[in-house]
């Protein structure tokens, strides 16, 4: 073994990991609720994937009288295929106002048609007319947030990654071993809890809309400290995404181009899209919905027409976009059509001419498992956002991740700044051992003079997670890549180098730790994806194409050893009354 | 549709922590003409100088984690197209990390200084707060902000005179038009420097936003000299 790194030993109440929405609004309940809370940024702070969101909110706001709470829960288990933790998704609907409020105490300003009546739309799958939105708020949302923290003087530590969480001989959390990114130095804060904050994981794929650093980290890391993963075979797919220039491949074209009227009116058409034989080809897949269809079945159609040689040289097919929308959408989305207009032209900017489009990594629909106030089953271990699962299912309603990382980062700062009391600081010395040792096994790359660069194994697990456990699987295909990943972990990452001496802001060394967890959770994906025998929501296998009621379950993933266990368990709080899902006092 | 394009790009090379100067080092880059200056810094790295230190997030102009100057002019790497010759220098006059990394810590600090949540002599309502739409469409427009600092780069009474930046000017007068915010926000904008704006408008020609931090200086102007009116 390498000599034994320096590691810095901090303290806090609770480590955060993730600097987007869902960490904010932990940090903010947390340090309300009395706790010396910490929070960490892989990046810069202001490099998260909230921020490139359109903001979009699912919220019952009171502005449409047939709307109810039950009824947002409805949309959101339908939507999830019925395979939601129902508990979740009920706390999603009933709380979402709420927070909605919080962000305009914020300072936040949701767009109106009245000085005290918000403007509301539709997004992706729901029925009825209920979402709230402000222009281009992803940036605004996470910029009235991180004024708040700064408000309250919490520690935000930028260029600092999350490693591994220490859990101790009593089982509990101990803390978080941290990389310093921007000096190279080990850090280890010693915790009762940890709330992981990190995101997704759309860099397994070839082509994703989120941001680079959405590398399934703390999924990763929550898996190896002993929790469990749930529906991680689901992974959402935006069926609208830039196809061009290659910097913007995959980015999200959002839904009010592809909505037109429906986007104000359920019973309008949305968009066409066709082939390249001008057949409007989702017309197979749901005659019903049309092009108003859920994400799933509009990603899954699209792909299908790329795959089987019906789509444009360049890899996507085409949408015909209403320009009666064009008004609507230039006010509520000005950079994207600025986006528009500089990748693509001024006829598809002004929703004139065919746009074409292609699916695009979006969304982890799977995470940690985690209850109502987002512990995980490691006493001290909080997972809340696109880190956890269960609360969307199958597939996610358009604009209810943004309530999401609301309504549950401030359930996991609540409940873990009452357990950091109850529980009290942890005794020093414990878990160091464990974090020194990790530590050390880290810098092994460093040191390495000859071997693999990162950036070409993670290029090749995001070609096999494409090619074989995306839109379209089969059984097979997956068991190859599985046993393909199996050779990259034994064979390839224990040969990783690492190009530069430098310490200090080192992208390769930073890119070796992500490929372990890109690792877990491509394997986790593809061993879930083979369990589940059936098509449902997301999840589409060529060898078992209907949906089985049988499988109206989830799949959980828990590490056992070096090996993972993947299980099917029955739906959690199916038959849960409304009175139960009302917020209750936390229990430590 | 995109023709090839071969680039040159001359990248400034300097880690504070060791003992060589700063120099530049020169890179050939062949793609489509339709590359983003961030494309090019990416296949540098992955292709010819694995260690080299960059930072980028979202590739797609929200982040404003990315911003470089190119050529002497600050800008975000991933919306600036490629040149056929570059000179990629990290953004100033901010400390260097490594290479083309700088170090925010101090623009953070200012941010907090500056308390930019809206002080509220009331809580907020627990219903629609009263804003009409047309203000909250404005606010909305202040939010847009990246703060990427790629105006306060540009800026030449930051160069010349105490004068905090642009950005800062924006997130005042972003406060100073929420309806429920009750400090003293010319205050804090002359305290920052205000004044010092020779009002070039270089900030609002670059600024990847649209948005126009010279123009909130000229509206603290004029509240100045005429009070503030009503918040609309």
């Amino acid at each position: 073994m390498a000599e034994q790194p320096e590691v810095v030993v901090e303290s806090a109440d609770i480590l955060i990991a993730g600097s987007g929405a869902a960490g904010m609004r932990a940090a903010i309940a947390g340090h309300d609720a009395g706790a010396k809370v910490v929070l960490l940024a892989k990046g810069p702070r202001r490099a998260n994937h909230t921020r490139m969101s359109g903001g979009r909110y699912n919220a019952v706001s009171g502005g449409n009288s047939k709307d109810s709470c039950e009824a947002f829960y409805r949309d959101t288990v339908e939507s999830g295929m019925d395979i939601n933790n129902h508990e979740l998704a009920r706390v999603l609907a009933y709380e979402a106002m709420d927070r909605a409020y919080d962000l305009e105490a914020y300072g936040l300003a949701w767009d109106r048609t009245e000085a005290e009546k918000y403007y509301m739309s539709m997004t992706g799958g729901g029925t009825f007319v209920r979402t709230l939105g402000s222009i281009d708020e992803g940036i605004g949302i996470t910029e009235v947030m991180l004024h708040q923290l700064h408000a309250r003087n919490v520690t935000i530590c930028d260029f600092h990654m999350l490693v591994d969480v220490v859990v101790g001989d009593d089982g509990r959390v101990a803390g978080g071993l941290v990389l310093d990114l921007s000096r190279g130095v080990w850090r280890f804060y010693r915790c009762p809890t940890v709330i992981i904050a990190t995101g997704g994981t759309s860099q397994l794929y070839e082509t994703s809309s989120g941001p680079a650093i959405n590398t399934g980290d703390g999924i990763a890391i929550a898996l190896r400290a002993g929790a469990e993963l749930v529906d991680i075979e689901f992974m959402q797919f935006i069926p609208i995404s830039f196809v061009y220039p290659p910097s913007a491949r995959g980015y999200t074209l959002t839904e009010p181009a592809h909505y037109g009227m429906r986007h104000f009116d359920p019973n309008a058409e949305a968009a066409h899209l066709v082939n390249n034989q001008g057949e409007r080809f989702v017309l197979k897949h749901d005659p019903v919905r049309k092009e108003g269809s859920t994400r799933d079945v509009l990603a899954r159609a699209i792909m299908i027409e790329i795959l089987e040689g019906r789509g444009t040289p360049e890899g996507g097919v085409l949408m015909l976009p209403d320009k009666q929308v064009f008004e609507a959408f230039l006010k509520e989305r000005p950079t994207y059509i600025k986006r528009l207009l500089e990748n693509y032209g001024e006829g598809q900017a002004r929703l004139e001419a065919p746009i074409q489009v292609m699916p695009s990594a979006l969304y982890t629909l799977g995470g940690v498992r985690i209850d109502a106030w987002c512990r995980s089953c490691v006493p001290g271990l909080y997972a809340a956002g696109e880190a956890a699962g269960g609360v969307h299912g199958a597939n996610r309603l358009g604009g209810s991740s943004m309530p999401d990382i609301q309504v549950f980062g401030r359930r996991a700062g609540t409940a873990a700044a009452e357990e950091a009391r109850a529980r009290g600081p942890v005794a020093a010395g414990a878990g160091m051992a464990r974090a020194r040792a990790r530590a050390a096994e880290l810098e092994a790359g460093m040191s390495r003079a000859d071997g693999i660069r990162p950036v070409e194994v993670k290029k090749r697990i995001q070609k096999l997670m494409w090619d074989h456990v995306g839109l379209v699987r089969s059984g097979p295909k997956m068991e190859d890549t599985l046993r393909q990943f199996r050779e990259i972990r034994s064979q390839v990452l224990p040969s990783l180098r690492v190009t530069a001496k430098s310490r200090v802001v080192n992208r390769e060394w930073m890119e070796a730790i992500e490929l372990e967890n890109l690792l877990d959770i491509a394997e986790s994906m593809a061993s879930s994806s083979l369990l589940r025998k059936e098509s449902r929501g997301a999840h589409y296998r060529t060898d078992y194409p209907d949906m089985d009621p049988a499988w109206t379950a989830n799949v959980w993933v828990k590490r056992n050893g070096s090996s993972l266990q993947v299980e099917k368990r029955a739906v959690v709080g199916a038959e849960a009354t409304r009175a139960e899902a009302a917020p209750k006092k936390v229990v430590a | 549709m995109s023709n090839q394009i071969t680039v040159i790009a001359e990248v400034r090379r300097y880690d504070p922590g060791a003992a060589e100067p700063p120099q530049y080092q020169r890179f050939e880059v062949t793609g489509m003409d339709s590359m983003r200056v961030l494309d090019v810094i990416r296949s540098i790295y992955e292709n010819q100088a694995g260690d080299l230190a960059y930072q980028f997030a979202c590739r797609v102009g929200r982040c404003g984690t990315c911003a470089v100057k190119v050529n002497g002019v600050p800008v975000l790497a991933c919306q600036e197209k490629c040149k056929p010759n570059m000179r990629i220098e990290p953004l100033t006059p901010f400390p260097v990390l490594r290479d083309l990394v700088v170090d925010r810590s101090e623009v953070e600090a200012r941010y907090a200084a500056l308390k930019l949540t809206p002080q509220r002599e009331s809580k907020h309502p627990g219903k629609p707060e009263h804003i009409s739409p047309q203000l909250a469409e404005k606010l909305c427009h202040y939010d847009l902000c990246l703060a990427c600092m790629v105006c306060v780069a540009a800026c030449p009474a930051v160069e010349e005179r105490p004068f905090d930046g642009p950005a800062f000017m924006l997130k005042l007068r972003h406060m100073a038009a929420h309806p429920a915010d009750s400090a003293d926000r010319l205050e804090q904008a002359l305290d920052a420097g205000m004044l010092e704006c020779f009002n070039c408008d270089v900030c609002t020609q670059l600024c990847p936003a649209d948005l126009s931090p010279a123009q909130a200086v000229r509206d603290f102007r004029k509240q100045m000299i005429f009070g503030a009116g009503e918040r609309t």
